[in-house]
């Protein structure tokens, strides 16, 4: 029997760009199928019965049809639009980012529930407060972690040794964290004070609520930014475009901090 | 040939075979047809620049608008790209002047502020002549955003600055509307 022709779905929306006179193609993850990029067919009409629905960081149920190259979206609802954060600059960069790293680590036809769930879940965290970067941190850990990345934090990769309560070493290319007594030859080692690593344990135990009670020092704040950030840019394969941006609000908001 | 198909491919929303069956038509147009399209190509791109007031495209600046002593100077509409201006000019109902900022900010494609026309807006904005700002950028994610940084960067305390109503379009439907729409619809209803 053939498979059906129409198909729905939940999808987070994370982009779009113009398609020929007046549709959009739109890149979306679902619960169910991973990424997808399909066709919203007169959707850049203002009075076409997809617009409002399809714009990026909202949640919306989908019906679909499979088209000879690319799907067809038939109908969109939202689910969820998240509409207090595309209030604010700061959180709709933060959105942006998660957007972002959820299309660079998102396959298509490969579904992923846990990440679709996590970003959701940050998007929420980010709304609820839009001032701290602490649902970016754990954002970046578990995307990790639900995309089979996760560093080691409770061993030594090298010689597998329990780590003792002391600063250490970390290195995304060698999968986590390094004792002192290894000193492998690897550009991408980089000090790990035990305040990080510690906070990082915690963000790999608790809930998003929990993590972002967490209010780190701006210098412990800096640090699990750097590294987390270049960890995720390193397995990524490529620099992270929508970071510039968040980086330059979050300078004009906190000046003291980057003098 | 190859050169011409590798050419036009490079055009957005034109792929390989368009690029081919467009090739194949210039190919068979009379020799008139073809020439005044590269002269056209040719002209457009030594002769157009952009104006030193709106930013708009034009082939000299200042552009009609920003040069006619008849337009409102104390109003100014940012939008988006240069069809904008001409969508806002078809509906004859402003009478100010446009600033075009060629773009949106857009982190994931690598578009920041510093891309777009933005510090020109910004000093042309200092003059106290100008007393509203109209940000009339698309309802979308990227259009408001660039409206919020507009307003949190314009620098003055003084300006007011407004932008288009949100709600349905003519010809839309309630029963197919989003709720952001539909809420700002509501929270726009006029007396009738």
């Amino acid at each position: 029997m053939a498979p059906p022709r129409t198909y729905r779905c939940e999808a987070i929306i994370l982009g779009y760009t113009p398609l020929r006179e007046a549709d959009l193609l739109v890149t979306m993850f679902t619960r169910d199928q991973g990424k997808v990029k399909a066709v919203a067919k007169g959707a850049r009409r203002s009075t076409s019965k997809l617009v409002g629905h399809l714009e990026p960081l909202t949640v919306v149920r989908m019906s679909m049809a499979h088209g000879r190259n690319m799907d067809i979206i038939s109908q969109a609802e939202v689910i969820r639009s998240f509409s207090e954060l595309k209030e604010d600059l700061t959180a709709i960069a933060k959105g942006q980012y998660l957007a972002e790293l959820v299309d660079g680590f998102g396959a298509e036809a490969s579904a992923n529930p846990g990440l679709f769930q996590l970003m959701i879940d940050t998007l929420g965290a980010v709304e609820a407060d839009s001032a701290s970067d602490m649902p970016l941190r754990f954002f970046e850990l578990h995307l990790l972690q639900v995309s089979g990345l996760m560093p080691e934090l409770y061993h030594c990769v090298e010689c597998r040794n329990e780590l003792e309560p002391d600063a250490h070493r970390f290195s995304p290319n060698m999968g986590g964290t390094l004792c002192l007594d290894c000193s492998p030859d690897d550009a991408h080692l980089r000090p790990l004070s035990l305040r990080a690593l510690k906070v990082l344990r915690l963000l790999d135990r608790s809930e998003i609520v929990e993590s972002c009670r967490l209010s780190p020092d701006d210098g412990l704040a800096a640090e699990l930014k750097s590294l987390l950030s270049t960890t995720v840019s390193y397995w990524l394969g490529k620099e992270i475009r929508s970071n510039s941006f968040l980086e330059r609000l979050n300078k004009e908001s906190h000046p003291e901090v980057y003098i | 040939m190859a050169r011409l198909v590798q050419e036009l491919n490079r055009l957005p929303g034109i792929g390989p075979k368009s690029a081919q069956r467009l090739a194949y038509y210039i190919i068979r147009l009379p020799d008139e047809d073809a020439y005044a399209l590269a002269d056209a190509v040719t002209s457009v791109k030594q002769n157009i620049v952009y104006c030193e007031g709106c930013q708009n495209l034009t082939d000299a600046s200042p552009c009609q608008i920003c040069a006619d002593p008849r337009r409102d100077r104390t109003i100014l509409c940012v939008v988006e790209d240069p069809l904008d201006v001409l969508a806002m000019e078809r509906t004859r109902s402003f009478r100010g002047l446009y600033h075009v900022l060629h773009g949106v900010i857009s982190p994931i494609n690598g578009i920041g502020p510093d891309q777009l026309k933005l510090k020109e807006l910004f000093i042309r904005v200092a003059d106290a002549e100008v007393t509203e700002l109209v940000v009339a950028t698309n309802p979308t994610l990227e259009g408001e955003a660039t409206a919020m940084y507009i307003r949190r960067h314009q620098g003055r305390d003084d300006l007011k600055i407004t932008h288009l109503a949100r709600g349905l379009p003519v010809g839309g439907s309630l029963e197919y509307s989003d709720e952001t729409t539909l809420s700002r619809a509501f929270q726009g209803r006029q007396e009738i």
